[in-house]
């Protein structure tokens, strides 16, 4: 796992590849780390939203007159004052001409929980009460909950204000796929599989609640804003355009973030909320979320509905996947169409399926807005097609695992490109699946009611959003006038442990004892330019280009070096905080002294050397836009995951007890094995969560029934199994300089399938709608003794199931090849 | 939360005086983690909390002469859990042991838990379970009810607005020879979906002579369910079944039924199973 290099003897040995103990531990564990919540500014007031209670309704009157009139109350807003004052925001990330997000919901509410007014208060109880005295008059109007109602013709119109590119209706956007014939591969094959699979809406459940503190200085007019957010830029060039003031008069500042997942990966009303009270106060402005507002309103796992199927020829070669995917992406998202984009591209690896025929119509529904979650679409899309994968082996005799090892990649040459049009640079996937397969015991017999199940996926490394043509990440460095170093990046660390990663490639790279290097803590006025931590970009993106700045840095120390050692620079190395010249690791000169010349003794400088020590440098990856028939290559490399799980039972309470689990993977070259090990315990425990007990749980009238952490059935710690088997097989990158590749979400996509289909093999039961809760395995088995079956489906072959039973009475898409008549009237089909 | 105004009597007599003097606005808080929860969220908004903490009559076990055992109203989980108790009387401290987390059981009490009335709590089950006595202390004096009479509703007691639970108390060693408790709950913190409770009295040559099952979770209050003494596990489970009356067809009732079954029938098989004083 660690590069292995010749190097002068004396010389500390390189860290990359070590487990070197997270420099963030000691003040997560002593509770001294801060967070938002912690902030306390002087003069600070706290602001409170009012949610509304009801998913969808016109908007009759929100009179905010008499919360003013509560003792405490500085101020208090709602829609209407708004309009035509701050922008809406919305379009950068989905090719919307205009923005879709409001502040505050102004003639509609979309769901439960949207913004209607705001209260700022000297406390956050008086804001509260402020809350409470606001007036509001909504006139109620059906809710729509399920995404496939959604698209019904006599559906209840949802955003009624946007005109969208499909017509009138709830569709959103649409995508699809074109690769290959997928008609012929049908014609030809040996077994198609069908099945229809519906996924769950899972919240990020992040620990830390959204939250932040806005404080405008009216001096200087400039906004400070800290915020619990995984991209500083992206929340201050969105918050600038919405305040339509300059950039520069904009800073967003990151203190300690308690996690994210992709819940906090952009603007959020609140954000704006706070600023805009700051800004009318000239005071500084709390606006904590709630944990219930966090889940009514934060982003959440896109739901889907998959009419899936998938062609094998004899020998178990897959030869075709076609899917209609219903997208549920909330009443409005800022990335959510996106997902199922990558979601598909990326979700096909790790297989090069020839074939690829894939339509989605992507739709509103009157719930919480969707959104980015840990996988980004692949748990979704790997739980689908990993099933199909099993039910296909089953039916043709063969065995699942040999299936698996006949069709992962694994080509003779790299790079190797995919139908789809994924350019691999290196896996070990096919060792990793045999690898999770024998530590199960795969082949052993399986006790009454125990099963054990595979599943395999490929997750991308950062990615070239469709919709934002860009995939950078940047740092800087500065060699401090001690010989300390500070590493300037914009991309926050919400768990990833940015402050360690990046010291162990700093220290390997100049030489410099990894004590000395500190992380700055994100601020947009200091830091690089960078898009922000998700999409397992951190060590890969960001960690490039930190390789790239420490080695421009390194060039800078070792030309003052040559200059005063009177050598050539290629003469020279570095290591223990001390440039010297090669083969005499004890001599040499500190660093220290360098930096201290660079900045305070210039004249000592090499000729032309421009004085003090700093290097910038950004990496966008060298990947491709997504082309018109779905193919392209959007990720720089791909993780390799292979998961395999044995599970137990319980006949009679229904109870999933994961009883062994063992995850192979291949991130490439790993940096630090403690913190890549601890991204796949995390993703896997979210991915146990997805499959098992989490999801929104909705009444018909789109209340959200489990908007708390006492009915939200996230993972604990004793859910999750010993994963002692989790083991690295890695194949390093070959188009990331270092050879790494992400790490944070391929812990989590094999998961859901891998379970279910240990699940099919120790009940027989097949279940195509998550989560696969205690109940519904207990009303299943019984189900299923009731019949005298040998397989059932839950919950397709239930008395009260209401959807489409047979792959002869599946919908078509909306969307279909028709796409393009711009004339289109669904009303007429 | 809403400001309120905290109180800390010393005598059980105090707090009731206090309950009394500050009207509808006033509530009983003892370990707070029920009460808290609802006044975080403004479900409830008391002007007065008459807190129990500094009355020591309130907690602690003690012994009668008959051999019942008096348990403070007031002891947490944890002290319950650390209580070594004879025989069944036991199985108190491990249902208080296995239930919420560390930090609840530390502040979290018995008779919260009773006045709570939560039907998926534990205690509730246990009391009815074993046939408790609950003891009161209001402005008009002492009363003393059996725990099923003292839970009427989902989240109602027989408690007068100024009444006071002062006492829990376990019938005397002989009166079970077995006592079993099984919950089921998602996850370990969770709160049971359901529970049973079987106690067992056998005669002199061990022959079941008193079996009472109790079934919670799945009704407003826990059911005692009527069954032969000799009754086993399935035997026992359908008449559970048919006791709770659980008929309507969704799959959340359903489950319920079957949770019921299979509990009912873990406690009763295992309580035969058991010899001796357990
Ligand atoms: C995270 C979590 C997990 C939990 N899991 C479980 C579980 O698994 N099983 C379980 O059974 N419970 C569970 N609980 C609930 C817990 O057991 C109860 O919150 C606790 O028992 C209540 O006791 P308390 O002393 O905190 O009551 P308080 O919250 O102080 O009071 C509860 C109610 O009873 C009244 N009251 C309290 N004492 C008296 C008295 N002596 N006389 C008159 N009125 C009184 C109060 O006015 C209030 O209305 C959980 C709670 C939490 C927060």
């Amino acid at each position: 796992m660690t590069e292995t290099q010749a190097r002068p003897t004396g010389v500390a040995p390189r860290l990359v590849g070590t487990s070197v103990p997270r420099k963030e531990d000691l003040a997560l564990l002593t509770g001294t780390a801060r967070f938002v919540d912690d902030i306390r500014l002087p003069g600070m007031v706290h602001a409170r939203i009012l949610r509304s209670d009801v998913a969808h309704a016109r908007v009759r009157t929100v009179d905010t007159a008499p919360a003013l009139e509560v003792p405490g109350v500085l101020d208090a807003m709602a829609g209407a004052e708004l309009v035509g004052k701050v922008k809406p925001w919305g379009d950068l990330m989905q090719d919307l001409l205009v923005g879709d997000h409001f502040p505050f919901a102004t003639d509609k509410v979309l769901y439960q929980g949207q913004e209607l007014a705001a209260v700022v208060a000297e406390t956050p109880h008086q804001a509260w009460d402020g809350c409470e005295a606001v007036r509001v008059e909504l006139e109620e109007l059906p809710a729509v909950v399920d995404p496939e109602e959604a698209l019904s013709p006599t559906a209840p119109l949802i955003q009624e204000q946007i005109l969208y590119e499909f017509g009138e209706g709830n569709v959103f956007d649409r995508y699809k796929v074109r690769v290959g014939d997928f008609a012929a591969a049908e014609a030809e094959a040996a077994v198609v599989v069908r099945q229809r699979f519906a996924t769950n809406k899972q919240a990020g459940a992040a620990l830390e609640p959204h939250g932040c503190v806005a404080d405008y200085d009216s001096f200087t007019g400039v906004l400070t804003l800290y915020s619990s957010t995984q991209s500083i830029y992206m929340v201050r060039d969105v918050l600038a355009d919405v305040l339509q003031i300059p950039r520069t008069k904009v800073r967003v500042l990151v203190p300690a973030v308690g996690a994210g997942f992709g819940s906090k990966a952009q603007i959020f009303a609140h954000e704006v909320i706070a600023s805009l009270f700051s800004m009318r106060l000239g005071r500084p402005v709390k606006l904590m979320l709630p944990r219930a507002d966090v889940f009514r309103a934060g982003t959440t796992r896109n739901a889907q509905v998959h009419y899936a199927e998938l062609a094998m020829a004899a020998d178990g070669t897959i030869t075709g996947y076609r899917d209609y995917i219903v997208h549920n992406t909330g009443a409005m998202s800022v990335w959510g169409n996106q997902v199922v984009h990558i979601g598909t591209n990326v979700g096909m690896l790790p297989y090069a399926i020839p074939n690829v025929h894939v339509d989605s119509d992507i739709v509103h529904t009157t719930t919480a807005p969707g959104g980015p979650l840990r996988g980004f679409g692949i748990p979704q899309a790997i739980w689908v097609k990993e099933q199909l994968v099993d039910m296909a082996a089953r039916e043709l005799g063969l065995d699942p695992l040999a299936v698996r090892e006949r069709n992962v990649i694994d080509p003779a040459e790299f790079p190797y490109r995919t139908p789809m049009g994924h350019v691999i640079d290196s896996t070990s996937i096919k060792r990793c699946l045999q690898t999770c397969a024998d530590a199960i015991g795969w082949d052993a017999p399986r006790a009454p009611y125990e099963g054990k199940g595979l599943a395999v996926s490929m997750k991308y490394t950062s990615a070239r959003h469709p919709s934002l043509d860009t995939d950078l990440s940047a740092v800087r460095l500065r060699l401090e006038t001690d010989g300390t170093v500070t590493i300037y990046s914009s991309d926050v660390s919400h768990g990833q442990g940015h402050a360690t990663m990046l010291a162990q490639i700093v220290a390997d790279g100049l030489g410099v004892g990894i004590e000395k290097v500190s992380l700055a803590p994100p601020d947009s006025m200091t830091a690089p330019f960078g898009l922000g931590t998700y999409a397992s970009r951190g060590a890969a993106v960001l960690g490039t280009a930190c390789r790239l700045a420490t080695q421009r840095l390194r060039d800078k120390v070792l030309a003052i070096a040559a200059h005063v050692l009177e050598v050539a620079p290629e003469d020279l190395d570095t290591g223990n905080d001390r440039v010297f010249v090669k083969g005499l690791p004890d001599t040499g000169i500190y660093l220290e002294i360098i930096a201290a010349t660079a900045a305070y003794r210039t004249h000592q400088l090499p000729p032309g050397f421009e004085p003090t020590l700093e290097a910038v440098a950004t990496y966008d990856t060298p990947t491709e836009r997504e082309a018109p028939d779905g193919r392209g290559n959007l990720s720089v490399t791909y993780s390799g995951a292979a998961h395999a799980a044995h599970v137990r039972v319980d006949p009679d309470t229904g109870r999933i007890t994961v009883l062994d689990y063992a995850m192979a993977h291949d991130t490439g070259t790993v940096i630090n094995p403690l913190i890549v090990e601890g991204q796949h315990h995390g993703g896997f425990a979210m991915g146990l969560g997805m499959v098992l007990s989490e999801d929104y749980v909705y009444d018909e009238q789109g209340r959200l029934l489990n908007a708390s952490f006492k009915d939200y059935l996230a993972v604990t710690a004793t859910d999750v199994p010993e994963l002692s088997k989790t083991v690295e097989i890695p194949a390093p990158s070959t188009m990331i300089p270092g050879g790494q590749k992400g790490a944070g979400e391929s812990g989590t996509g094999p998961v859901p399938a891998a379970i279910g289909n240990a699940v099919f093999d120790a009940t027989g039961i097949r279940f195509t709608t998550l989560p696969i809760t205690p109940q519904r395995m207990l009303v299943a088995l019984r189900e299923k003794e009731r019949r005298g079956v040998e397989t059932l489906r839950y919950p397709d072959d239930m008395p009260d199931f209401r959807g489409p039973r047979q792959h002869t009475d599946w919908p078509s898409p909306v969307a279909s090849d028709a796409d393009l008549d711009l004339d289109f009237d669904w009303e007429d089909d | 939360m809403r400001p309120f105004t905290w109180l800390t009597p010393e005598t059980t007599e105090e707090a009731v005086a206090l309950l009394r003097a500050h009207g509808e606005g006033a509530r009983v808080i003892a370990g707070g983690q029920t009460l808290l929860l609802a006044m975080k969220e403004r479900l409830v908004g008391p002007s007065h909390l008459v807190s129990l903490a500094r009355i020591t009559d309130l907690a602690g076990i003690t012994t009668e002469p008959d051999g019942a055992l008096v348990v403070g109203a007031a002891t947490t989980y944890a002290a319950l859990t650390r209580a070594e108790l004879p025989g069944w009387q036991r199985r108190l401290s491990e249902v208080a042991g296995d239930l919420a987390d560390r930090p609840v059981r530390n502040r979290g009490t018995i008779g919260g838990a009773l006045c709570a009335a939560d039907p998926r709590f534990d205690m509730p089950a246990f009391a009815v379970g074993v046939d408790a006595e609950l003891r009161i202390s209001g402005a008009a004096g002492e009363r003393a009810l059996p725990a099923h009479e003292f839970l009427v509703d989902a989240g109602r007691t027989a408690l007068g607005q100024d009444e006071i639970l002062t006492a829990v108390v376990l019938p005397p060693l002989p009166t079970w020879d077995v006592v079993v408790f099984e919950k089921f709950r998602h996850r370990v913190f969770d709160a049971a979906i359901a529970s049973a409770v079987c106690a067992l009295r056998r005669e002199d040559h061990g022959v079941p002579a008193s079996l009472r099952i109790t079934v919670a979770g799945a009704t407003p209050t826990p059911t005692v369910v009527l069954v032969d003494a000799a009754a086993d596990g399935a035997a026992a489970a359908e008449s559970a079944v048919a006791a709770v009356r659980l008929d309507s067809s969704d799959e959340a009732t359903r489950y319920r039924r079957e949770l019921v079954h299979t509990l009912v029938r873990r406690v009763v098989d295992r309580a035969h199973a058991q010899q001796g004083s357990v």
